[in-house]
């Protein structure tokens, strides 16, 4: 498969040592991801991979080393800039209340995204390329099942036209058909992906896949 | 009209004796609440002994900065007994909850008594006291909810708050759809309190002012303006608690400040007990 198609380091991490609910999950873990590149992180559960993407955007703080997006390191300033060149899909996602076409909308009228216009056409397209019916625009959130949900929220992400993606096992709950669907899309995809996947058939549409060690406690 | 009757101590001993209803009703049913019942009531009645007493002194003395005082004293042990009976942590909150609770109590306050009573003195202990008071009670209660309801769903609804972040909200953006349930929670008793006020039962004020001598008429005027008083207090209040707290309780990456919560410090202190045995 075609390694990254430009030049450019989307996301390095250096040194990074994580805990998680105070026990240690990485350490000294360092990741280099190309434009374009699309990797995947494989692991056993528990060994700190969902945590290393919230760290990504900030959402969970690093004991030591740094992560740069783009070529600037993330800190409490630059993070507000940085999340609007990440698009994120968290694990079992949870997008709140309401219908899914505001929620899709809902993202517009934020100051920072305020220049865009919601791409309607392109939310139909991917609806149809992802097998969800276009009547699931009309319905509430937590009526969708899981595997809805997941589309919904890859879609949600994938509109906002970011070039880096962090996706959170976003197939766990699809049926083969939408899960096929899914990989065939991000496998054409230009953008760059770090995605975190149990199963093989994700690392077939990655350009490598990285193993996050799996450290045991010491007591 | 006459003003109200005055009760002397032995008449209102002999209104103990009526408590032997209920107390024997415990008896029989052998109802666990007969201890706690009996302590409630020493409570009241200490308690309201003591409130009658210093308010009798505050009353005949009658100066401003005395009745300004009490005020404060009152909105000083109201923030405590928020921040006490929150699961919120002590120290970090006690100032900007105290500052919300003297805002919405002292504006509505001020203005009932100035621009509606239009009385000579507005800190004139007879108006002063109780409405202060009345306003502060309800202050007090609704910061309770709205503070307790936006930390909590921040904190519940974590992924739906990190969704937002994520897709580009800045932290005002993200904290709105939280802010906006956590005031409405806040202040849908008092919306619920005027939507059925008389006709469930007669509140409280209105009751005291026609036992106090005054007319039916004069007394329905005095409702409205306390409950208008009583509700654009309660809105300002939560809406500069929340607005004070949120402002010092995120990091400066949009996450919720860690020890927030006086679980988590439970938690981080049995943490480190732990770390410290394994150490060893």
């Amino acid at each position: 498969m075609n390694a990254q198609n430009s030049i450019g380091t989307a996301l390095r991490i250096q040194g990074l040592s994580l805990a998680y609910h105070n026990r240690p999950v990485l350490e000294g873990f360092s990741l280099t991801v190309n434009r374009g590149e699309r990797v995947v992180l494989t692991g056993r559960s528990g060994a700190g991979k969902s945590t290393l993407l919230r760290c990504i955007l900030g959402f969970d703080r690093p004991r030591g080393g740094s992560i740069w997006i783009f070529d600037r390191e993330l800190d409490g300033e630059t993070v507000w800039p940085l999340r609007q060149k990440v698009g994120y899909v968290q694990q079992e996602a949870d997008p709140g209340e309401g219908r899914v076409l505001e929620l899709l909308k809902r993202p517009f009228h934020y100051q920072a995204n305020r220049e865009r216009q919601f791409p309607e056409k392109r939310v139909r397209d991917l609806f149809r390329r992802f097998r969800l019916s276009a009547d699931t625009l009309q319905k509430e959130i937590p009526d969708l099942s899981g595997g809805e949900k997941q589309r919904v929220a890859l879609v949600a992400a994938l509109i906002l036209d970011r070039p880096l993606y962090l996706l959170d096992e976003i197939t766990s709950a699809l049926d083969p058909g939408s899960k096929k669907a899914v990989l065939e899309y991000l496998g054409d995809f230009q953008g760059t992906i770090v995605a975190v996947a149990h199963d093989r058939e994700f690392a077939r549409v990655a350009h490598r896949s990285v193993r996050i060690p799996f450290i045991r406690r010491k007591d | 009209m006459s003003a109200a009757i005055d009760i002397s101590p032995w008449m209102l001993a002999l209104g103990y004796l009526l408590l032997l209803i209920p107390l024997g009703l415990m008896l029989a049913l052998r109802a666990r609440l007969l201890k706690k019942s009996v302590a409630a009531l020493l409570r009241m009645t200490v308690q309201l002994v003591f409130v009658g007493f210093y308010l009798q002194v505050i009353f005949d003395l009658d100066r401003w900065w005395l009745n300004a005082l009490w005020l404060l004293v009152m909105i000083a042990v109201a923030d405590l007994s928020i921040i006490s009976g929150s699961d919120l942590a002590f120290r970090r909150f006690l100032a900007p909850v105290g500052t919300s609770l003297f805002a919405g109590t002292l504006v509505p306050l001020v203005f009932f008594n100035w621009i509606i009573l239009q009385l000579p003195g507005i800190f004139d202990a007879q108006y002063f006291i109780p409405i202060g008071g009345m306003i502060m009670g309800n202050c007090l209660r609704a910061d309770i909810i709205g503070i307790r309801t936006f930390f909590q769903s921040v904190r519940n609804s974590r992924k739906a708050y990190f969704y937002a972040l994520a897709q580009g909200a800045s932290l005002a953006e993200a904290q709105r759809p939280f802010f906006r349930s956590a005031f409405e929670s806040a202040l849908a008793p008092t919306v619920a309190t005027m939507a059925t006020i008389g006709l469930v039962s007669l509140p409280g004020m209105m009751t005291g002012i026609i036992m106090g001598g005054a007319d039916p008429a004069t007394a329905i005027k005095y409702q409205i303006g306390i409950m208008i008083a009583i509700f654009t207090g309660t809105a300002m209040t939560v809406y500069a608690a929340i607005t004070i707290t949120a402002r010092t309780s995120f990091t400066e990456y949009g996450t919720l400040k860690s020890g927030l919560f006086k679980e988590d410090r439970r938690k981080d202190k049995k943490y480190r007990g732990k770390n410290k045995r394994s150490e060893t």
